[in-house]
């Protein structure tokens, strides 16, 4: 019955036009917004994903014995209370979850989940040394390209822009490398 | 009329779109290539890009999440 | 506008491009993963709901996270690639997009921090007006190159994990490693740089409807040039 079900779902014009086909860009672009939106009159902050990173890490970090609210960057009353609170009482780290989960639904429902191994030593060297640039860059310059690009230059914010420019000029040398040394 | 195909299988934007690019501009026009592809993103900007440049272009479902972009080099 | 698109057939009538056989004996017979997706969609509604019983923001937070999880595996949205594509392959649609995206944002923010200011209230979102200066050109600019090689930025990289792509489960490991190594470093940041470095709230600068205007102008002349400039790189590579 399941089997005959899912067939007529998946020849249903409806399914593919909303579960199996791609949403054009500009579809994406106004319900992301309308989600911030939501999101800063919700909670009073907007979207950001990598501040929870840094809070993984040093949850982990804990763990192994490491006294990290000892760090001047967990140092402040905020940063102390998130890592006193633990993962599960964590907002921001339950919408990162959440976002994985969101795209696990959305590639389950289209038959499109594939596990895709990583094929090279390349990819290897590329994802380590990719991640760690972006973790590094990400706490200094006050988020990510949804912190401090997305959300930053949305709430009127110059840091937004300058994060831009040169997050741009990044992406430029990242293409060179990347054609360079990681294809 | 050549064929060649262009496994891309396990690699994330923007390396099939780039692979696919170089391997293009050596195939004469009637050629046709086949790229690979087991990313759902490259599975949007590789036809995008090919279409944009006048060539034609299909796609096919191989398996869950694979597909096969058959692109006919017309320019 | 019909201009590009008049040479290109629509998908599906070209009648088939004719290919070898031998390649197209290798389909296998698939399966759908549906029931699984909705088996999923009850498991992790339920936490949800669960979550938010016990606290309406983990709860409300759980879900804005599916639903930006959702959309942009679904729209193929990619910050990564707005900002790599144009220059690498010389497309500007999600470019495009993404400017988009800050303008509805924007307007939306706005209209919310104006009202919070103009009843009195502490304005909202001023957690993210941060203080910019070396540490931003720095930190931007290797994240900028750390996205590209990697294929994915923060929000790319967990929409990929969730995808199957184990690559990315790899440098959501590192993104974590990265963060707590300049976690550890953070201090120096902030007496070399940040200490000294300016916050700029943009409505402070140019009052509150001055900010809105100027921030839609140069959105608006961005996505000009983007859209003009992705026609450019279009046509050349047709020739």
């Amino acid at each position: 019955m399941l089997k005959k079900f899912s067939e007529a779902v998946a020849k249903n014009e409806y399914y593919k036009l909303w579960f199996k086909d791609a949403w054009p860009y500009i579809t994406g672009a106004v319900l992301l917004s309308i989600f911030q939106i939501v999101t800063m009159a919700v909670s009073g902050n907007p979207w950001g994903v990598s501040t929870a990173f840094a809070n993984w890490g040093a949850w982990i970090l804990q763990a192994l014995g490491v006294s990290v609210e000892k760090w001047y960057f967990f140092s402040s009353e905020g940063a102390l209370a998130v890592l006193d609170r633990g993962l599960l009482q964590d907002p921001a780290s339950m919408r990162n979850i959440g976002v994985i989960f969101g795209a696990l639904f959305s590639v389950l429902i289209a038959s499109g989940f594939k596990i895709k191994k990583i094929k090279t030593k390349k990819q290897v060297v590329a994802a380590i040394l990719g991640g760690t640039l972006m973790g590094y860059g990400a706490r200094i310059a006050f988020g990510c390209n949804i912190g401090a690009f997305f959300s930053g230059i949305s709430v009127l914010s110059l840091s937004g822009w300058v994060f831009a420019i040169f997050i741009f000029l990044g992406a430029i040398v990242g293409s060179k490398l990347l054609v360079k040394y990681f294809m | 009329m050549k064929e060649v195909t262009l496994d891309c299988l396990g690699e994330a934007c923007p390396v099939p779109l780039v692979k696919a690019q170089k391997a293009l501009e050596d195939l004469a026009i009637g050629d046709v290539l086949i790229v690979s592809i087991d990313h759902s993103c490259a599975m949007k900007n590789v036809p995008e890009w090919a279409r944009e440049a006048g060539h034609n272009v299909e796609i096919e479902e191989v398996d869950d999440g694979e597909w096969e972009v058959v692109i006919e080099k017309a320019k | 506008m019909s201009d590009t698109t008049e040479n290109t057939p629509a998908t599906g009538t070209t009648g088939g491009i004719r290919r070898s056989s031998s390649s197209r004996a290798s389909k296998k017979p698939k399966k759908s993963t549906i029931p699984y997706g909705i088996l999923l969609a009850l498991v992790i509604g339920g936490i949800g709901v669960a979550l938010g019983t016990v606290n309406f923001t983990l709860g409300f937070f759980w879900f804005t996270g599916m639903a930006f999880g959702f959309i942009l595996q679904k729209t193929r949205f990619c910050f990564t690639a707005s900002l790599r594509d144009p220059y690498l392959t010389g497309s500007t649609s999600l470019t495009k997009a993404v400017l988009t995206a800050l303008a509805i944002t924007s307007l939306g923010f706005w209209a919310i921090m104006y009202s919070a200011h103009a009843k009195g209230l502490p304005i909202p979102g001023q957690g993210f007006v941060v203080p910019f200066g070396v540490h931003t050109m720095v930190g931007a600019f290797i994240f900028g190159i750390g996205m590209v090689i990697s294929g994915g930025c923060a929000s790319g990289t967990l929409m990929r994990v969730g995808e199957g792509f184990l690559m990315q489960i790899l440098s959501l490991t590192f993104f974590i490693v990265g963060s707590v190594l300049s976690a550890a470093t953070f201090g120096w940041w902030q007496l070399n740089f940040i200490n000294q470095s300016p916050k700029v709230f943009l409505p402070d600068v140019l009052g509150w409807f001055g900010a809105i205007v100027v921030q839609l102008l140069i959105i608006g002349f961005l996505w000009i040039a983007a859209d003009k400039y992705g026609k450019a790189k279009g046509a050349s590579d047709a020739h």
